[in-house]
């Protein structure tokens, strides 16, 4: 146990003397977690918390023009404008500002469109009493031209920008369609077999609606992955993991400057000594990963950010914190065992660990990568602790939860361990 | 008894065209200071080496106070044994005090008593004004006295020196030899290689010369010198045995 106690205290006061070493261990990543959820903010939004401009051209001026209007201006999301600078805005004023960028959408409804879908509702209510022996006495459009909204995006809106826009005015599309068939229906039921002090009951289609519910089992919890909640445990996972390069620098400079030679000439095991060594960088984990989540909590609402939500089974968040510590320390202290010069383990040390990062899911959700991206990104430790975090913070598990990512992450530790040891001994031979 | 017993020692590390050890024997009594003398490339830091168990040998046999080297006594050795290694192993960013201290710890030692030895230690090798220094801003000689103090905080009863005068001013190197002479006259046998042979002479009692991975004679210096028509001191006997030409 001395040896144990001595060796943290030793590392503590290597620790404090290395100014360097010190900002690059807390400060850095406390900068980094901020700087990276500010940036990412915008794109976590996924366009559902942007409020965008459409520039409308309504050459309509029918219930459909109203009806997408309405709709869009509804949802929040939109501002419906149909000028500019005071003047209707026109099909070609709205396809430069779009192609330019100044505009990310523009609908252009043309003329006849509503007339278009009431020839259209009048013709199947006209078929319909038809087929029940009614008169049909509805008017319809001599031809049956099919119309269209015309969509015109930014070149630069992504794939899934699009899609969504497109979803919804096709439900607008849909929804006045229907609106309108049934108006005609009521009617013709009407003029048929009722007095004029009949009510006829409103016809509802939605029988069945749609309801997003939470799945935690808390149901007053209901966090959605937002900048803040993807961020902070995803770059102080990767901030943990940058251990590596003090472990891998301290192991080395022990080698050169022969500590480590006279470690191993007194008497007892050096398992001691690297255990002491190993709670110290596990510590150092740990209190950073609790000062990123402080920021989280505190520092990131500040600059008009979520909060960030911690889930409910904080001992399960605690052993994560370790498990991670302990993965990345003893990654640290492989890369110091097969390098030789300090130079080579920073090099290695800093690339990898940004290469497990970028396919272990921190910068970008790993669901959202190339599939084979997405197999290897799944035999990443970093992404382990984030599939963790995520369990604990997003879907507000326990500890059952997130045992296979402990799991991997402490088999990973021992595992890297026993390279290392080996590693060292045939050094010895 | 033997302080140090080598018997048929060959090493040959992986990739080396030569062995550096090829066939080494030699033996020296408890309570003497002996000299470990070779050119470079003779094999001795890698004797000491193997002597203090931080390299295997290919064969033969080491024994150190009759405990032979190998897993079943590598511990029982290192309590046995001192070393001070060429290198200064020492954490530069520490000072000599918490050097010293955290060293005793990995000793099994602690409390007062170690900090009293320690201090102890710092007054006796001049070092008393220094001692809550960081080890990077001593001078060399400084350096190599609080290197040697790191080796003996646990009392051995052998202690084995590559090079401890080496870079040094006379002061240090004189305060180093006038150390060693007293510390055995305790009773600790003393192991010592240098290419200081003026030095050797009035340091050691007997001398093992090797070279190539071999030994080449043992004796007490001033018997070697008169075995040796011609020679005037140890550094012709040297010569005379390891001849004039160039180690590199």
């Amino acid at each position: 146990m001395l040896r144990i106690v001595a060796t943290i205290r030793k590392e503590w006061l290597l620790l404090l003397r290395d100014k360097a070493g010190l900002a690059l261990l807390f400060i850095m990543p406390m900068v980094l977690i901020t700087v990276m959820a500010v940036i990412q903010d915008a794109p976590f939004k996924d366009y559902q918390e942007v409020k965008f401009d459409i520039l409308t051209v309504d050459n309509d001026h029918g219930r459909l023009a109203r009806y997408i209007k309405q709709g869009l201006g509804n949802t929040g999301q939109f501002n419906m404008l149909d000028s500019l600078d005071g003047r209707p805005v026109t099909s070609e004023d709205a396809i430069k500002r779009v192609n330019s960028g100044e505009y990310k959408i523009s609908i252009v409804i043309p003329k006849g469109a509503t007339a278009s879908i009431v020839s259209n509702a009048n013709r199947i209510v006209n078929d319909i009493s038809k087929r029940m022996g009614l008169p049909s006495e509805l008017p319809v459009k001599a031809t049956n031209d099919t119309l269209h909204v015309q969509v015109y995006f930014d070149p630069a809106a992504k794939k899934a920008f699009r899609s969504a826009i497109h979803q919804a005015i096709d439900n607008f599309l849909t929804q006045v369609e229907t609106d309108l068939l049934l108006e005609r229906i009521r009617q013709q039921l009407k003029s048929r077999n009722s007095t004029e002090t009949d009510t006829f009951p409103a016809i509802n289609l939605k029988a069945v609606g749609l309801k997003e519910q939470t799945t935690s089992a808390e149901k007053r919890i209901d966090v959605i992955s937002n900048s803040v909640q993807h961020n902070v445990p995803a770059w102080s996972i990767f901030a943990m993991f940058f251990i590596v390069i003090p472990i891998a620098g301290n192991m080395i400079r022990e080698r050169e400057d022969g500590s480590l030679l006279r470690m191993k000439l007194i008497p007892g095991s050096y398992l001691q000594i690297l255990t002491g060594k190993m709670f110290f960088f596990v510590s150092i984990c740990v209190v950073q990963f609790y000062l990123m989540i402080l920021v989280g909590m505190y520092l990131l609402p500040l600059l008009d950010l979520p909060r960030l939500a911690l889930g409910r089974d904080h001992v399960a968040a605690f052993i994560t914190a370790i498990s991670i510590g302990l993965a990345a320390t003893s990654y640290g202290i492989l890369v110091g065992t097969l390098f030789r010069t300090p130079n080579q383990a920073l090099s290695f040390g800093a690339i990898s660990i940004v290469i497990l990062s970028a396919i272990g899911g921190i910068w970008i959700p790993l669901d959202i990568m190339p599939e084979n991206i997405q197999f290897m990104g799944r035999l990443s430790p970093l992404s382990w602790g984030l599939d963790a975090i995520n369990d604990l913070y997003l879907r507000n598990g326990g500890l059952g939860m997130i045992l296979t990512e402990i799991g991997r992450l402490l088999l990973f530790c021992m595992v890297l361990l026993g390279v290392a040891a080996w590693w060292e001994k045939r050094r010895m031979a | 008894m033997n302080s140090i017993t080598v018997k048929d020692l060959f090493k040959t590390y992986k990739g080396a065209l030569q062995p550096t050890l090829e066939g080494l024997s030699f033996s020296f009594p408890e309570g003497k200071i002996t000299g470990l003398l070779g050119p470079n490339g003779a094999g001795k830091t890698t004797t000491i080496s193997i002597l203090c168990g931080l390299v295997r040998a290919d064969s033969g046999e080491v024994r150190i106070h009759e405990l032979l080297q190998g897993a079943a006594h590598r511990e029982a050795i290192k309590k046995v044994i001192g070393i001070v290694p060429q290198q200064i192993a020492l954490f530069p960013q520490l000072t000599a005090i918490e050097n010293l201290v955290y060293f005793g710890n990995l000793y099994g030692l602690k409390g007062k008593s170690l900090r009293t030895k320690v201090e102890n230690y710092l007054e006796q090798f001049g070092l008393e004004k220094a001692g809550n220094k960081e080890v990077h801003k001593f001078s060399g000689g400084m350096k190599r006295r609080t290197n040697i103090i790191a080796a003996i905080l646990h009392d051995p009863q052998l202690l084995v020196l590559d090079e401890p005068t080496a870079g040094v001013d006379v002061q240090s190197r004189s305060m180093i030899l006038q150390f060693l002479r007293e510390y055995n006259k305790k009773g600790v046998s003393v192991l010592y290689t240098s290419h200081l042979l003026e030095e050797a002479q009035s340091l050691c009692e007997e001398v093992v010369i090797m070279d190539e991975g071999k030994l080449i004679i043992q004796g007490q210096p001033m018997a070697l010198i008169q075995q040796n028509a011609g020679c005037r001191n140890l550094e012709d006997v040297f010569l005379h045995y390891t001849g004039h030409a160039l180690r590199d």
